[in-house]
């Protein structure tokens, strides 16, 4: 009976093929809405989130404005709870919301490789560490710059040489560019020698996040400067925290969008019943099933949304896979990436929606005045 | 025991204030392998008797037996699985599901069986070929012609075997010589593969090649012959249409 469910939609297949890619296009929306809300959500909870700390300079926002001593991680390393610093210099094209963000950090490449959770998919670690301005390069500012190894990459002051490309377990730092600490801080326009915009503070295992954080600012305050010391995700939250409010607002977009496919494809399946409700009424006539006719609707709109939400889904992920998009604000971003979760959820949400839409229909034609509806002409 | 017995049948409708009461304590009996007529005004109720027999409407109130199974007594699910196996309706317009071809029309009521495949096409077959459209198998109903359609409404009726076939005026939009070809049809039907048929028609002819003549006024039967108030009806002119 699956052939005359196709049949009938093939037979409309203007109708069909608009309930489709009406279906695709919120579907699209709906994963990239999902995808951003995804990148923030894994910012600001995960491990690398939770179990490091970031010294910042207190009061300060931008990575240009915070100016801290290289030398308090000497300092830092000695509050029970730490078990590394690595302190580093952050230089950023744009301080404001954006979406082609470029975020330098430079540090200590034989700390990078130790404890970053990076792998270089090209290039190699040696030449990163031997060259002065050798730097590697996020997989996502690679995809959306199109860099690749052996390649020079100038922005503003800063002109680097491409030492290979990594790939990362927290998606946001795949938005960044390393270089070696020393080249940054030299940097023309920097003027940082001695100084550097933070230090990310690696804890030990047993180590309470918010009681060391306390310690650290505590001890620094004798400093020449004072610190602010917080989680890395709470950190980079309240540095985006207007694409914070901004993207807890996006969610709203994301059910508008199922909102707007389960009324499109009720519309459609509607109709499609409406205009065939005798022939409804003669397949009962002929013994099938109210429960079946049933079936017959729901399989209609179903596969009418399920066609088109998978591939506006898959289309989303492709988009995010070859895009490399990310959102960023103050040396801090958002990655958006594709991922099963989203795939599965897409799918997940247009088998529901396609059942739901098809709820209305097929009850109508189950319940069919038989007698009536054959009367008609 | 009749195949069909209707027992005390009332079925009226309401529209508005008024009531109409087309049967009026009707009781019927169709032996099986009868081919029964039944004619009558128009507005008299022939066609919701038909459809209180195959159980796609209600009585208010009485009893209708087919092949033993109180149909009255069925929900709507069990009727329909019902019809499924035991009865076969012709529409007065064919009713095919036009995105379908000659052929899947033929075979939708055996998807309701349990048959394996190579039964069920053997069934399909079997049909079109008794209404003799084994070439037109992969015909949309809109490629064929009026008369065409109408046989293969028939091959569909009577592909799942069923006891009992009903027709509603099955001849009542075609042509005078397409009409004779479904009326040879229908009684090879009955007579060659032993189906109980009951069809309404307001055709003295199709009438005719029933081996039993009924017809309906004022909600009680007349059995044609019997009654003075026939005799206003034209004569029956017999064996008209002969194999
Ligand atoms: N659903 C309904 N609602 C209201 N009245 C109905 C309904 N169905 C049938 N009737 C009425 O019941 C009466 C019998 O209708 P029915 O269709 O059975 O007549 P019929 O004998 O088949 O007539 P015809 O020869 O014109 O087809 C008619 O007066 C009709 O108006
Ligand atoms: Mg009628």
């Amino acid at each position: 009976m699956i052939a005359y469910v196709l049949k009938t939609l093939w037979r409309h297949r203007t109708r069909t093929l608009l309930t489709v890619t009406g279906a695709a296009v919120a579907m699209f929306v709906f994963c990239f809405v999902g995808s951003v809300q995804e990148g923030l959500h894994r910012l600001t909870n995960g491990a690398d989130a939770d179990r490091s700390l970031i010294v910042f300079q207190e009061n300060r926002f931008c990575p240009t404005s915070s100016r801290l001593p290289e030398d308090y991680s000497r300092k830092i390393k000695e509050v029970p709870g730490v078990r590394d610093v690595m302190p580093i210099q952050v230089w950023t094209n744009n301080c404001r919301a954006s979406l082609d963000i470029v975020v330098f950090n430079g540090a200590d490449p034989e700390q990078i490789q130790r404890s970053r959770p990076i792998k270089l998919t090209s290039g190699d670690w040696s030449q990163f560490k031997s060259q002065r301005d050798a730097a590697i390069v996020g997989r996502n500012v690679a995809q959306r710059r199109g860099l690749k190894t052996g390649d020079q990459f100038s922005i503003g002051e800063i002109s680097v040489k491409v030492a290979g490309v990594f790939e990362s377990t927290v998606p946001s730092e795949e938005n960044l560019i390393y270089t070696s600490l020393a080249f940054l801080q030299y940097t023309r326009g920097l003027d940082a020698a001695g100084l550097v915009t933070q230090h990310e503070v690696m804890l030990t295992d047993d180590a309470e996040p918010d009681r060391v954080a306390a310690e650290i600012d505590e001890m620094l305050r004798s400093g020449s400067v004072a610190t602010k010391t917080r989680r890395k995700g709470a950190f980079q939250a309240s540095t985006l925290s207007d694409l914070v409010d901004l993207i807890g607002f996006a969610h709203w977009l994301g059910y508008a969008c199922v909102g707007l496919v389960l009324s499109l494809v009720a519309t459609t399946t509607v109709m499609s019943v409406q205009d065939r409700i005798k022939e409804y009424a003669v397949l009962q006539t002929i013994g099938v099933r109210p429960a079946r006719a049933m079936r017959l609707v729901l399989a209609e709109s179903t596969l009418l949304c399920l066609v088109g939400g998978v591939a506006g889904t898959m289309l989303a992920l492709a988009a995010l896979g070859i895009g490399g998009f990310a959102i960023g604000a103050e040396g801090a971003t958002i990655a958006f990436r594709p991922s099963l979760g989203l795939a599965v959820s897409g799918t997940i949400v247009s088998l529901i929606v396609g059942v739901a839409a098809g709820l209305a229909p097929a009850i109508q034609a189950a319940t069919v005045p038989i007698v009536n509806s054959l009367r008609q002409a | 025991m009749a195949l069909v017995e209707l027992r005390g049948v009332s079925k009226s409708f309401s529209k508005g204030d008024e009531t109409i009461t087309p049967l009026d304590n009707v009781d019927m009996d169709i032996e099986s392998g009868e081919f029964v007529s039944l004619m009558g005004p128009s507005g008299t109720g022939k066609s919701t008797l038909l459809n209180l027999v195959s159980g796609i409407d209600r009585v208010d109130s009485g009893t209708i037996t087919v092949a033993g199974t109180e149909v009255t007594k069925l929900s709507r699910s069990r009727l329909a699985d019902w019809r499924a196996a035991n009865l076969g309706y012709i529409f007065q317009t064919h009713n095919l599901i036009p995105v379908l071809t000659a052929y899947e029309n033929v075979e939708l009521p055996t998807l309701l069986l349990k048959l394996s495949s190579a039964q069920r096409r053997q069934r399909v077959e079997l049909a079109l070929e008794a209404v003799g459209l084994s070439d037109r198998a992969d015909h949309y109903p809109r490629q064929l012609s009026g008369g065409q359609e109408q046989r293969v409404g028939i091959a569909r009726a009577i592909v799942a075997h069923p006891k009992v076939v009903v027709a509603d005026e099955p001849t009542g939009s075609l042509d005078t010589e397409t009409s004779e070809q479904v009326q040879v049809l229908l009684q090879r039907l009955n007579k060659e593969l032993d189906i109980t048929m009951l069809i309404v028609t307001h055709d003295t002819d199709v009438a005719q090649i029933a081996s039993r003549q009924l017809v309906l006024d004022r909600g009680k039967f007349l059995e044609k012959g019997d009654e003075g108030s026939m005799s206003s009806q034209p004569q029956p002119t017999p064996h008209l249409f002969q194999q």
